[in-house]
C-alpha cells in the first residue's frame, strides 16, 4: 500500500507543479506595475555553472546598486534567470520562456557563444534586445547591426586586434619569434589563435607546438614539459581563469617557470593567479578589458564591494555583466522610456562612462571597449600600453 | 505484452481511434490557442521523438540499450547544416540525406560494436559520442570545429514553381508535426510486421530466437541502422531550428534524454514514446519556475521514475483505456 | 629523447594513479551492485568540497581536511546507498544509469545551490616541488601515488582475505547463490557502494591541492575518465582496474605529447574501443562474467 501511495503521490505532486506553473505563468503577464524586466540567459547547471554564477551575480549586484538609488526613472528593475546549462536547446528554451511568459523587454546573455548564436534568430524575430556580455565568437558581431541582427549587441571584446597587440608587444618588445601555443578548446580559444597566426608572418614569428586544452583539465605536465624542450621562448596562452593557476604551478614541477612566459589572456593579472604561482607568472603579458586590480575608482569599488558581499573576488564575467546592467540602465535613461525600439537606439548612440574608459558602438553593434596591455613586474601588474580596437568585418 | 497492447486485443479499438483523431486535430489547431514559448516546448519535443522512436525500436523492441543516439543525432545535424550551408540545398534533400548517412555511418560502428556483451556495448556506444565530439572539434576544415556552423538558413522547399521557405514558429511546428507524425507511422507498421515480431523475440531471448532460424545478428545490425537513421533525421530538424551547430551537438545528455524519454514513456510501446516526449520536455520546461531547484527536482524526477515507474507510463495509459472501457 | 619518454611515462604514473583509486571503486560497485555508477565522479567532488569547506570555513589544517573529506563522502554515500543503490541490485540496466544519472544531478546541483556555482581556490596540501631522480614533482604527487599503492594493496588483501571481501567477491560472481550460502547481499552491496564512494572522495581531496579549482561540475569529467577505465580492466576485477587505470595515464600523456593536448580525452573511450574490438572480453577478465 505504501508503494501505492507514493505513485499516487507522485502523479500529484508532478501535476501540482505543473499547475503552479502554468497558473504563475498567467500572473507573470498580469502584473504591470512598472519593473523592468531584464531576462539574464546563462549555464546555471552543469559544468560552466562556475560561469554562469558569476555572471549572476554581477548582475544582481548592479541592479541593486541601482535599485536602491531609485531604479531608473522611478522605475526597478527586476532580474529574471534562464538556464541555458551551455546548450543551444536550453538556451533557446529559456530565452523563449522569457520573452513568451516572462514577457521581458531586454535580454542578457550568453556566456557560450553557440548558445548565443542560437538565440540570435530568436530575439531578432520577437524584437527584444540582446546585449551579450560575454561571447567571443565574431560571427555574433559580423551577423549583428548592419550585418543582419538588428537586436543583438555585444559588450565584450573580440579577440582580432588582442592577438595583434599581444603578438606586437612581444616581438617588438620582447624579441620573440619562437612560440608555443596551450589555449582553451573553445572557440574562444582557437579563434584567437586562429588571429594570431594571421600576423605571425608580419613579425617573422612561428609556432612551434600547437595544443588546446579542454575546460577543466587539471593535467599540463606532459604538454609543459614538451614546450620546455622545444626551444619555445614564450607560451601563447588565451584561456580560462581558472586554469592559469594550475599550469603556473605545474610550470613551476615542470621547470619553465621564470623562464617562458605567458602570454596572451587568461586573467593573468589576478592576485589569486600571481599568489598561486609567481614565479611562473613573472613577465606575463596580457591584454584585457579589464582585471581585478585594474587601477580606477569605479573598478576598484565594483571589486571591493563584490568581495565583501559574496565572499569571493570577483572575476571576468561578474565584471562585464555587472557593466552591462549599468550599460542598458543608462540606455534606458537617456531613452526615457522603456520602449525597446527607443532603448535600442539610445544604445547605438550612447558614450558610457564605464569603469575602464568611454564605451561606444560602431555599426555592427560591437562595443568599442578600451583595452590595456599589461606586463606583470616583480608580482605586481603594470600598464604598458592603452589601445582601442577597431574591426575590420568581412564584406 | 505491454498491458497497452492488451487491451486493444481484447476490447476491440473503439476509444483509440476517436481519441487518436481528437488528438491530432488538437494538435492541428494548436497554434491557434497556444503562445510562442509553448509551441516552442512541443517542437522540441518532436523533434527528440524521431531518436527517441530510434532507441526505442532498438532498446524496447531489440532489447539493446545504447548510448550513441547522441552521436548519430549530431552527425545528421551536421550532415544537413554542411549541406544547407555550402550547397542550398533545400530541406527534403537535407533531411533525407541526413538519414542515409547516419544509417550508412552506422553500419561499420554497428559490426563490431554488437558483438559486444550488454555492458560493454553501452561503453562502447558512448564512445561513438565522445569520439564525435572530438571529430567535429578538429576536423575544422569539414566542421569549422568549434566555431561551429551558423545561420543554417530556413527550411526551404524548392518544387518548382511552388517553392517556399517555412519560417516562424508556427510554420516550424507543422513542418515537425507532420514529419514526426509520418515517423510515427512507420514505427507502427516496422513493429507490426513479422520483423516487428522478430525483433521482439529477440528482446525475449536471443538463443531461442535464433534456434527457430531467426537471423538475430542481421535484426540487430538492420534496428541499429534504423535506429541511427532517425536520430540522423532529428539531427536534422534540429540543425535547421535552433540554425546553429557546434560539436556540443554530440553529448552524452541527448543520450541520456533521449533513454529517459522511451523508459519514462514506456519502453516497447509508441504511444508511450510519443507521451514520454511531450511530458519529458513538458517537465524539464515547468521546472523553470523554481530555476535554482530545477535540475535538483529533474533528478528526483529520475529516481522516482525507475523507482515507482519502471516499466514507465505505459502501463497507465493502459490502465487509463481499460478504466474507460470498463465504463462504456 | 629517452629520456623525455621516461619523464611522460612518469607523469602518466602520476594521473594514472589519480584514476585508478576512482576507478577501483567504480568497478567495485559494479561487480557487486551490477550498476554503473553514472554519479561516481560527483563523490569525488564531494571529497573535494568536504576537504575545501574543512580548510576555508573553519581552517583546519589539510590532514585533517584529508579525513573530513572522506568521511563527508561516505555519510552521503550511506543515505544514497540506502535509498538508492540498494534498490538497484537486480535491477534491469536501464534502471542503474537512470537512477544514478538522477543521484549525480542532484549531488551536483545541491552543491551549486549551498556554494554557489563559482569556482573556488583550494589553499592547502604539499605543493612544493621535488626532485627525484631527475624528475621533478608536487610533493603531492608523490603522496598520490603512495597512497594509491597502500589502497590497491589493501583491497588486494581485503578481497582475498577478509569475511567482507569474501562476500563481496561471492555476490560479484553468483547473486543467487549467496543467498543460498547466507550471504545478506543488501547488506555486502550497501558497504561495497560506501567503500567505493570513499575512495572516490578519497581521491578528490588528494589531488584537489594540485588541480587547484573546485566547483560543483567537476565530477562529471571524473565519470568520463574512470568508465573506459573499468571496462577495460574488466568490470568487477581491482588488480585490472588498477593496471588499465595506468595504461590510460600514459597512454594520455604520450598522445598529449606526441599528438596534442586536444586529443587527450579521447583516448580513454578511444583506447577502449580498440581494446573491445580486439578483446571484447577486456584486457584482463579470461571470461565475460558480465
Amino acid at each position: 500500500m505504501t508503494i501505492y501511495l507514493s505513485r499516487r503521490g507522485f502523479c500529484v505532486g508532478s501535476a501540482l507543479i505543473g499547475f503552479q506553473a502554468i497558473s504563475s505563468g498567467a500572473f507573470a503577464a498580469r502584473t504591470e506595475d512598472g519593473t523592468i524586466k531584464l531576462g539574464l540567459v546563462a549555464p546555471m547547471s552543469g559544468p560552466n555553472a562556475r560561469y554562469g554564477a558569476f555572471s549572476l551575480r554581477g548582475a544582481q549586484m548592479a541592479t541593486k546598486e541601482i535599485n536602491s538609488a531609485g531604479g531608473v526613472g522611478g522605475r526597478k528593475i527586476n532580474i529574471l534567470t534562464g538556464d541555458s546549462q551551455g546548450t543551444p536547446v536550453e538556451g533557446v528554451s529559456a530565452t523563449r520562456r522569457l520573452i513568451d511568459q516572462d514577457q521581458v523587454d531586454f535580454i542578457i546573455g550568453d556566456v557560450s557563444s553557440s548558445v548565443t548564436l542560437a538565440m540570435q534568430p530568436v530575439v531578432e524575430d520577437a524584437g527584444v534586445l540582446l546585449i551579450n556580455a560575454a561571447s567571443s565568437n565574431p560571427m555574433i558581431t559580423y551577423k549583428a547591426g548592419v550585418g543582419g541582427f538588428k537586436w543583438t549587441f555585444r559588450n565584450y571584446p573580440t579577440d582580432e586586434n588582442r592577438a595583434l597587440i599581444v603578438l606586437q608587444y612581444a616581438a617588438e618588445k620582447k624579441g620573440f619569434t619562437k612560440y608555443a601555443v596551450l589555449s582553451v578548446d573553445t572557440d574562444y580559444g582557437r579563434a584567437a589563435i586562429e588571429f594570431t597566426k594571421k600576423y605571425l608572418p608580419r613579425f617573422k614569428s612561428q609556432i612551434l607546438t600547437e595544443d588546446y586544452y579542454k575546460e577543466g583539465e587539471v593535467d599540463f605536465r606532459s604538454v609543459l614539459s614538451k614546450i620546455r624542450d622545444s626551444g619555445a621562448q614564450a607560451i601563447i596562452m588565451y584561456g580560462n581563469a581558472d586554469s592559469t593557476p594550475i599550469v603556473g604551478r605545474q610550470m613551476i614541477e615542470v621547470g619553465i617557470a621564470g623562464k617562458i612566459p605567458l602570454i596572451g589572456n587568461a586573467e593573468f593579472n589576478t592576485a589569486s593567479s600571481i599568489k598561486a604561482a609567481p614565479k611562473a607568472l613573472e613577465g606575463a603579458i596580457e591584454a584585457a578589458a579589464w582585471i581585478p586590480s585594474y587601477d580606477s575608482e569605479k573598478s576598484r569599488a565594483f571589486v571591493d564591494k563584490f568581495t565583501a558581499e559574496f565572499r569571493e573576488a570577483p572575476n571576468n564575467h561578474a565584471y562585464v555583466h555587472w557593466e552591462t546592467v549599468h550599460l542598458l540602465a543608462k540606455a534606458i535613461e537617456q531613452a526615457q522610456s522603456i520602449d525597446r525600439e527607443k532603448v535600442r537606439t539610445a544604445l547605438s548612440n550612447i558614450h558610457y562612462a564605464s569603469a575602464v574608459g568611454e564605451v561606444t558602438f560602431d555599426d555592427h553593434n560591437q562595443a568599442r571597449l578600451p583595452m590595456i596591455l599589461l606586463e606583470i613586474e616583480n608580482g605586481k601588474p603594470a600598464i604598458k600600453g592603452a589601445y582601442s580596437a577597431e574591426i575590420d568585418y568581412p564584406k | 505484452m505491454t498491458s497497452a497492447e492488451r487491451t486493444v486485443a481484447t476490447t476491440g479499438r473503439d476509444l483509440r481511434v476517436p481519441f487518436g483523431l481528437a488528438l491530432i486535430v488538437l494538435a492541428c489547431v494548436a497554434p491557434l490557442f497556444l503562445g510562442n514559448y509553448p509551441l516552442h516546448a512541443i517542437i522540441i519535443a518532436l523533434i527528440f521523438l524521431l531518436p527517441a522512436h530510434g532507441l526505442n525500436l532498438l532498446l524496447g523492441y531489440t532489447g539493446l540499450l545504447s548510448l550513441a543516439q547522441a552521436a548519430f543525432f549530431g552527425i545528421g545535424a551536421y550532415t544537413s547544416a554542411l549541406l544547407a550551408v555550402n550547397f542550398g540545398t533545400p530541406f527534403y534533400l537535407n533531411f533525407l540525406a541526413a538519414g542515409l548517412v547516419t544509417g550508412a555511418i552506422a553500419a561499420p560502428l554497428g559490426i563490431p560494436a554488437l558483438r559486444l556483451r550488454a555492458t560493454s556495448f553501452v561503453m562502447c556506444t558512448l564512445g561513438f559520442v565522445i569520439i564525435g565530439q572530438a571529430i567535429a572539434k578538429n576536423w575544422i576544415s569539414l566542421t569549422r570545429g568549434d566555431m561551429g556552423l551558423s545561420a543554417i538558413p530556413k527550411p526551404y522547399f524548392a518544387l518548382g514553381p511552388a517553392s517556399f521557405t517555412v519560417s516562424g514558429t508556427v510554420g516550424f511546428y507543422y513542418l515537425v508535426l507532420a514529419i514526426a507524425a509520418v515517423a510515427t507511422v512507420a514505427v507502427y507498421l516496422i513493429v507490426r510486421s513479422p520483423a516487428g515480431r522478430n525483433m521482439i523475440a529477440i528482446r525475449e531471448n536471443e538463443t531461442l530466437a535464433e534456434s527457430v532460424g531467426i537471423p538475430t545478428w542481421h535484426y540487430k545490425l538492420v534496428v541499429f541502422m534504423i535506429s541511427a537513421a532517425f536520430a540522423g533525421l532529428g539531427g536534422s530538424l534540429y540543425a535547421h531550428y535552433l540554425t546553429v551547430v557546434s560539436p556540443l551537438t554530440f553529448q552524452m545528455y541527448y543520450s541520456t534524454t533521449m533513454l529517459i524519454i522511451v523508459l519514462g514513456g514506456g519502453a516497447g510501446t509508441i504511444s508511450g514514446v510519443v507521451f514520454g516526449s511531450l511530458l519529458f520536455v513538458g517537465l524539464t520546461e515547468t521546472l523553470r519556475v523554481a530555476p535554482e531547484l530545477r535540475m535538483i527536482a529533474y533528478g528526483f524526477f529520475l529516481l522516482g521514475l525507475v523507482f515507482w515507474f519502471p516499466n514507465g507510463f505505459a502501463p497507465l495509459i493502459g490502465r487509463f483505456w481499460s478504466f474507460l472501457e470498463k465504463r462504456k | 629523447m629517452f629520456y623525455t619518454i621516461i619523464e611522460q611515462v612518469v607523469n602518466g604514473i602520476v594521473s594514472g594513479s589519480v584514476y585508478a583509486i576512482v576507478a577501483v571503486g567504480m568497478t567495485m560497485i559494479f561487480g557487486v551492485l551490477r550498476a554503473i555508477n553514472f554519479a561516481h565522479g560527483e563523490y569525488y567532488m564531494l571529497g573535494t568540497f568536504g576537504a575545501w569547506v574543512a580548510i576555508d570555513y573553519f581552517d583546519l589544517p589539510y590532514p585533517v581536511a584529508i579525513v573530513i573529506g572522506v568521511v563527508a563522502t561516505a555519510v552521503i554515500a550511506v543515505v544514497v546507498g540506502n535509498f538508492v543503490m540498494q534498490r538497484i541490485v537486480g535491477a534491469p540496466a536501464e534502471a542503474g544509469v537512470l537512477a544514478t544519472l538522477g543521484v549525480a544531478l542532484i549531488l551536483q546541483n545541491t552543491v551549486i545551490l549551498v556554494f554557489g556555482g563559482g569556482y573556488k581556490f583550494f589553499s592547502g596540501g604539499y605543493i612544493e616541488p621535488v626532485t627525484l631522480f631527475g624528475f621533478t614533482l608536487a610533493e603531492q604527487r608523490i603522496l598520490i601515488i603512495i597512497i594509491g599503492l597502500i589502497v590497491f594493496v589493501g583491497l588486494e588483501l581485503m578481497v582475498t582475505y577478509s569475511r567482507m571481501g569474501k562476500a563481496m567477491r561471492a555476490v560479484s560472481q553468483n547473486i543467487e547463490c549467496c543467498a543460498v550460502v547466507g550471504i545478506d547481499v543488501r547488506h555486502v552491496a550497501l558497504w561495497t557502494f560506501i567503500l567505493g564512494a570513499a575512495l572516490a572522495g578519497l581521491s578528490g581531496v588528494l589531488t584537489a591541492p594540485v588541480n587547484v579549482s573546485v566547483y560543483g561540475g567537476m565530477g562529471e569529467l571524473i565519470t568520463f575518465k574512470t568508465l573506459p577505465i573499468i571496462i577495460m580492466g574488466g568490470l568487477g576485477n581491482v588488480r585490472g582496474t588498477f593496471v588499465a587505470a595506468m595504461i590510460l595515464g600514459i597512454a594520455e600523456s604520450l598522445v598529449a605529447t606526441y599528438v596534442g593536448l586536444q586529443f587527450r580525452d579521447t583516448v580513454g573511450f578511444a583506447t577502449l574501443m580498440l581494446v573491445l574490438m580486439w578483446r571484447p572480453h577486456g584486457l584482463f577478465s579470461a571470461q565475460a562474467r558480465f
